[in-house]
């Protein structure tokens, strides 16, 4: 299939490249050309503007930071819109607001081009590994479509409901993780002022109720001290003041991810935000004077 | 002095009205013309928009909801940017975002007019009984010619500093506020689901160091449930935002007001958004197994 890429970060760039090797004819645009180099030792070609990649292409993902970009690769000067021909799909796997999500895909309708909005779970390993966890929001039959190239980047696909659904479905995702990747640093923030092993209360844990990837994954990260993302945090950051908006635009009261928002704007303010989310426990040793050597 | 005011609703209506009972000409203009008529039937002449009410003042002041409004009213089509004579002063008293002011303040600077952002505490009380405190941030030469003005309307006037400082310290003042409005709610009802009185808990209370004008006037409206706006809760929460966004684009940790604002979230959800924010004790209430 003729397939356009937008966004080679570091989820991008994998996905692109299983792409690729499963066969299909790739096409990439990047603001940075140095970007699209890996991709094209690799056989993609590249395109001056979204438009003229989206020109020749019957399906266009696109993996970026923010609900503005998305909005600029779609609808902006030489955008996405201006070259996708009628029946024609975007797939953006960015997470952005369902807002942003709904209004794109109303203004893709008129054009009678396709919208889904997919957003991913389970960071670079699985992007790499192709068993990515993919939130679907958008039409059925598009999604019918697009679902060949789905499995190729995620081992499970969802179809959450219409447009925006998937980007909801990410935000309780980002909700629910970060608070246990909160809740894993104070436990084991609180063995350690108790002089306890924590990799051994870890250990322990895992096998119990309190069993979790988060635990698994960040908690191990956290006992061996290594805070290289993994996730970079102002990631996370950005997911958490997108929750907290909607929060408010609806009325709903989210008291737990309100103070996670703090702990992240903290860590934002110790100068983590480029590395992971496990830095979260850095933020409580700062919080009680207790940073450990490291 | 010739003053154009525009944003004449709970809290604009009585300021402007102070204002032509300390003698200055009032031009106004509405979106409805019904909440202009107070205003017209005290003095104030009629305008058919802002540029309308710039052409005719040097000092507009508007006191609307939210940043696009001012935004409109000040560089909108017809805005006040547009019949704007030489010199004008346009001092706007909403409750906006401190970056929010400080844009509009840059692009207003850019078409010859000064800009001052000058947010206000009191409610509505304090609104009709011109004892507002008023919170300024812009150019001191500025504030010194409408100083009259506001002295007119409040009796706390402060130049706090530059373009946007007046919102800071507004969103501190909402801070403190909203916090202390939860704190006190929750405060009076552990009091009366522990059995004890919880008017006399607070009478006790105001002699100590957990004395403020939240626990004495806030305080003594829940005792009364008299949760008539007031202040509204959805307003509170519309400010509660604008602190939380500012803190995020910051990197600022504000754990308390952050758990407060998720209670104003709660409150306008479950209908209480109209009700005055002392309405936060009905919320706890609630969440303590009580029906209205």
């Amino acid at each position: 299939m003729r397939v356009g890429f937008i966004g080679l970060g570091e989820m991008g760039r994998p996905m692109a490249q299983r792409l690729l090797r499963a066969g299909h004819d790739l096409a990439v645009w990047a603001r940075r050309p140095e970007a699209v180099a890996p991709l094209l030792d690799e056989g993609a070609s590249a395109y001056a503007s979204p438009a003229e990649l989206a020109a020749r292409s019957e399906v266009v993902f696109s993996i970026v930071t923010n609900s503005a970009d998305v909005e600029a690769i779609a609808f902006g000067p030489d955008g996405l819109g201006d070259g996708l021909a009628a029946g024609a799909i975007h797939v953006d796997m960015s997470t952005i607001a369902p807002q942003s999500a709904r209004a794109l895909a109303r203004r893709y309708a008129e054009r009678d081009v396709g919208w889904l909005d997919a957003p991913v779970s389970g960071g670079g390993a699985a992007a790499a590994d192709g068993t990515l966890a993919i939130m679907a929001g958008g039409h059925a039959l598009v999604l019918e479509r697009v679902m060949p190239l789905l499995a190729t980047l995620g081992s499970r696909v969802v179809h959450v409901g219409g447009a925006g659904a998937g980007q909801v479905a990410k935000a309780c995702n980002q909700m629910i993780m970060v608070a246990a990747i909160e809740a894993a640093a104070e436990a084991m923030h609180l063995a350690r002022a108790h002089g306890v092993d924590v990799e051994a209360v870890r250990k322990a844990l895992l096998g119990g109720s309190a069993g979790s990837r988060v635990l698994e994954v960040f908690g191990e990260r956290m006992a061996r001290r290594n805070f290289s993302a993994g996730i970079q945090a102002r990631l996370h950051h950005k997911d958490f003041g997108i929750v907290l908006a909607e929060a408010v635009r609806l009325g709903v009261p989210l008291p737990i991810a309100a103070q996670v928002c703090q702990q992240l704007n903290a860590l934002m303010a110790a100068g983590w935000g480029g590395e992971d989310t496990a830095s979260l426990l850095r933020v409580l040793e700062a919080q009680s004077q207790a940073r450990i050597d490291e | 002095m010739n003053v154009g005011f525009i944003g004449l609703g709970l809290m604009g209506r009585p300021m402007a009205l102070n204002l032509i009972k300390a003698g200055h000409t009032l031009h106004v203009w509405s979106r409805r013309r019904e909440s202009m008529e107070p205003l017209l039937e005290a003095g104030a002449g009629e305008c058919a928009g802002p540029s309308e009410v710039a052409a005719r003042a040097e000092v507009v002041i508007s006191m609307v909801a939210d940043a696009p409004d001012v935004e409109q009213v000040a560089l909108g089509a017809g805005g006040v940017v547009e019949g704007a004579g030489e010199g004008l002063i346009f001092v706007d008293m909403s409750t906006i975002a401190p970056a929010a002011a400080q844009s509009i303040c840059a692009r207003l600077v850019g078409r010859g007019v000064t800009m001052l952002d000058a947010p206000v505490s009191g409610g509505e009380v304090g609104a009709i009984n011109a004892t507002l405190t008023i919170m300024v941030g812009g150019d001191a030469d500025a504030f010194e010619k409408a100083r009259p003005l506001f002295e007119a309307m409040g009796k706390t006037v402060s130049l706090i500093g530059g373009p946007g400082a007046g919102q800071v310290a507004k969103a501190c003042n909402q801070i403190l506020t909203g916090v202390g409005v939860a704190a006190v709610a929750e405060a009076l009802n552990f009091a009366r689901k522990s059995g004890v009185d919880a008017g006399k808990v607070r009478e006790a209370l105001l002699g100590g160091f957990a004395y403020s004008r939240i626990l004495e006037n806030h305080g003594q409206r829940m005792l009364d449930r008299n949760f008539r706006p007031g202040f509204k809760a959805w307003m509170h929460q519309k400010d509660m935002r604008i602190v939380l966004e500012e803190a995020h684009r910051l990197g600022l940790a504000l754990p308390s007001a952050a758990a407060t604002a998720q209670m104003f979230n709660a409150m306008v959800g479950s209908g209480l958004g109209e009700d005055d924010s002392i309405a936060m004790l009905k919320l706890l209430e609630r969440m303590s197994g009580e029906e209205d």
